[in-house]
């Protein structure tokens, strides 16, 4: 448990001593707070239009609907756009984790001090869960902002169970690019190779179901199973259910043990 | 009792051979230089011994623990500097060591006083508190040597350490490890035959993967100022 700790805590005095988190956090803060200033403008446009209408809402197109309130029309769509962020972000975090280790020559240390490789595996982990979510919890203020600033005609500004569901997707889906990423780095010296093919390998997994319909049953049922747009699509928009949550939580633990196959297999080239 | 029984060790990858079923004893408390031309396979027997990587076959013991089959057990007694120091450059030189004692298990109580006392021998308490990415090579070589003496282990495994030292930081290092001698087995490959001269008692001179000596200090001499080199030229020839 120590080890895991001691792990755990250099990872995040390494993310937060070099500018590189650093790069990430204002990178994230800066795109979210420009998408979040579109949504609330467009969001706005709608309310416009609406009252210019004489039939109101009932008049409008279906895709509309969603922009009757803050919590669909802004909140809901923020977390789908910071789902695709994070797909291009998780990327540059998870690449230094083991890659850089073999660079510097200290994986050598790693394996000879007297700790099992899960240890290291696991507290790795922590640290890069640790990170991600700083990085995604700055959107949080959003919702805040809105909830403080905002108002609708059913009382509170925003119905705050389904904006957590939301936020909470988009953690579990950061924790998720995390385990793939610190899988590829494990397998590179290089951290410019780790951070693209890990951002391949999660935009296509992302992409399965565009694909889905061109195949034949019964792949179409299965690639549109595995498809990540698929298990984050009700996630997102704060429907609660166990399926996901079981689908995130094996592919997470997937590629927590292929990382772990990964180091010990160095050991043996 | 011996610290290191090796037996029939051998090292393939893919098709050259590293090391080729050495066999040799190193007792506990001696001080020995392990010696070859590059790519003998130096560096390969230590990596093995430390439970870097596994041998193709044969069976290596540190202080009688199998390595391979009780890792940690080994590897709990042993400290070990990599040709390359393993340094991470965005840690403080305490910070660093603070953290490779936490790998080692040093108990909680005891590292700070482990950190004193490593730092003092290798001459590194002016720079503790400064990040181990700006230091110069010898201190970064030092601050190797103060990582592999962390929790006190019984068998200290130094791969070149005295690389990129000038004269004096050269010297300081070699007392140092001499200073050892008795309380702590050390191996230690280097290139500079008049360092092993200096402080080791017993001398392995590795070839093309093969020991072809493994001799005291004083018989592989023979007594004469030159003996050595005479020897190690001798016997890796082509």
């Amino acid at each position: 448990m120590r080890t895991i700790f001691a792990i755990t805590k250099k990872e995040l005095t390494s993310y937060l001593t070099t500018p590189w988190a650093w790069v990430v956090f204002t990178a994230m803060s800066f795109l979210s707070s420009i998408f979040f200033i579109a949504l609330l403008v467009s969001f706005k446009q709608v309310h416009d239009e609406v009252r210019d209408i004489p039939g109101g809402w009932s008049q409008l197109p279906p895709d509309y609907q969603d922009f009757r309130n803050l919590t669909d029309g802004v909140v809901v769509n923020l977390w789908g756009t910071m789902l695709v962020l994070t797909l291009f972000i998780a990327p540059f975090l998870s690449m230094r984790l083991f890659a850089e280790e073999r660079r510097n020559k200290t994986f050598e240390l790693l394996m000879t001090t007297p700790i099992r490789p899960y240890e290291i595996v696991l507290g790795k982990y922590f640290g890069a869960l640790g990170i991600v979510v700083c990085t995604l919890g700055v959107t949080i203020v959003f919702p805040i902002m809105l909830s403080v600033l905002g108002s609708s005609e059913s009382g509170s500004a925003l119905e705050w169970r389904t904006v957590m569901m939301g936020y909470f997707a988009l953690l579990l889906w950061g924790a998720t690019n995390m385990a793939i990423g610190m899988f590829i780095s494990s397998t590179t010296e290089s951290q410019m190779v780790a951070a693209l093919i890990s951002f391949a390998v999660a935009l296509a997994w992302m992409l399965l179901k565009q694909v889905a319909p061109g195949a034949p049953e019964p792949f179409r049922s299965v690639l549109n199973y595995l498809a990540f747009d698929t298990q984050l699509a009700n996630l997102v928009k704060g429907v609660l259910d166990v399926k996901p949550l079981v689908f995130f939580g094996s592919v997470i633990a997937l590629f927590l043990l292929l990382t772990h196959r990964s180091i010990e297999a160095q050991r043996w080239t | 009792m011996a610290m290191i029984e090796v037996e029939n060790l051998t090292k393939q990858y893919r098709d050259r051979v590293a090391i080729d079923a050495l066999n040799f004893k190193i007792e506990d408390g001696e001080i020995v230089g392990f010696l070859g031309p590059n790519g003998a396979g130096k560096s390969t027997t230590m990596k093995i011994l430390t439970g870097f990587m596994p041998a193709t076959s044969g069976k290596a013991r540190v202080a009688g623990f199998d390595i391979f089959e009780q890792p940690l057990e080994a590897k709990r007694r042993i400290g070990y500097l990599p040709e390359t120091p393993p340094l991470y450059p965005e840690l403080t030189v305490r910070g660093y060591l603070k953290y490779v004692s936490e790998l080692k298990g040093v108990p909680r109580a005891k590292v700070k006083s482990e950190i004193d006392r490593v730092a003092q021998g290798t001459g590194i308490i002016p720079e503790l508190d400064r990040l181990t990415g700006v230091l110069s090579k010898g201190y970064r070589q030092r601050v190797g040597i103060a990582q592999a003496m962390l929790g006190d282990p019984a068998l200290l495994i130094l791969d070149e350490p005295t690389e990129g030292l000038d004269p004096r930081q050269r010297r300081e290092v070699l007392e140092l490890i001499k200073g050892l001698a008795g309380k702590h087995t050390v191996v230690l490959s280097t290139h500079i035959l008049a360092e092993v001269k200096a402080i080791c008692q017993k001398v392995l001179i590795i070839h093309r993967g093969k020991i072809v000596a493994n001799d005291t200090m004083a018989n592989i001499t023979g007594g004469k100022e030159t003996g050595l080199e005479d020897k190690f030229i001798q016997l890796t020839a082509e």
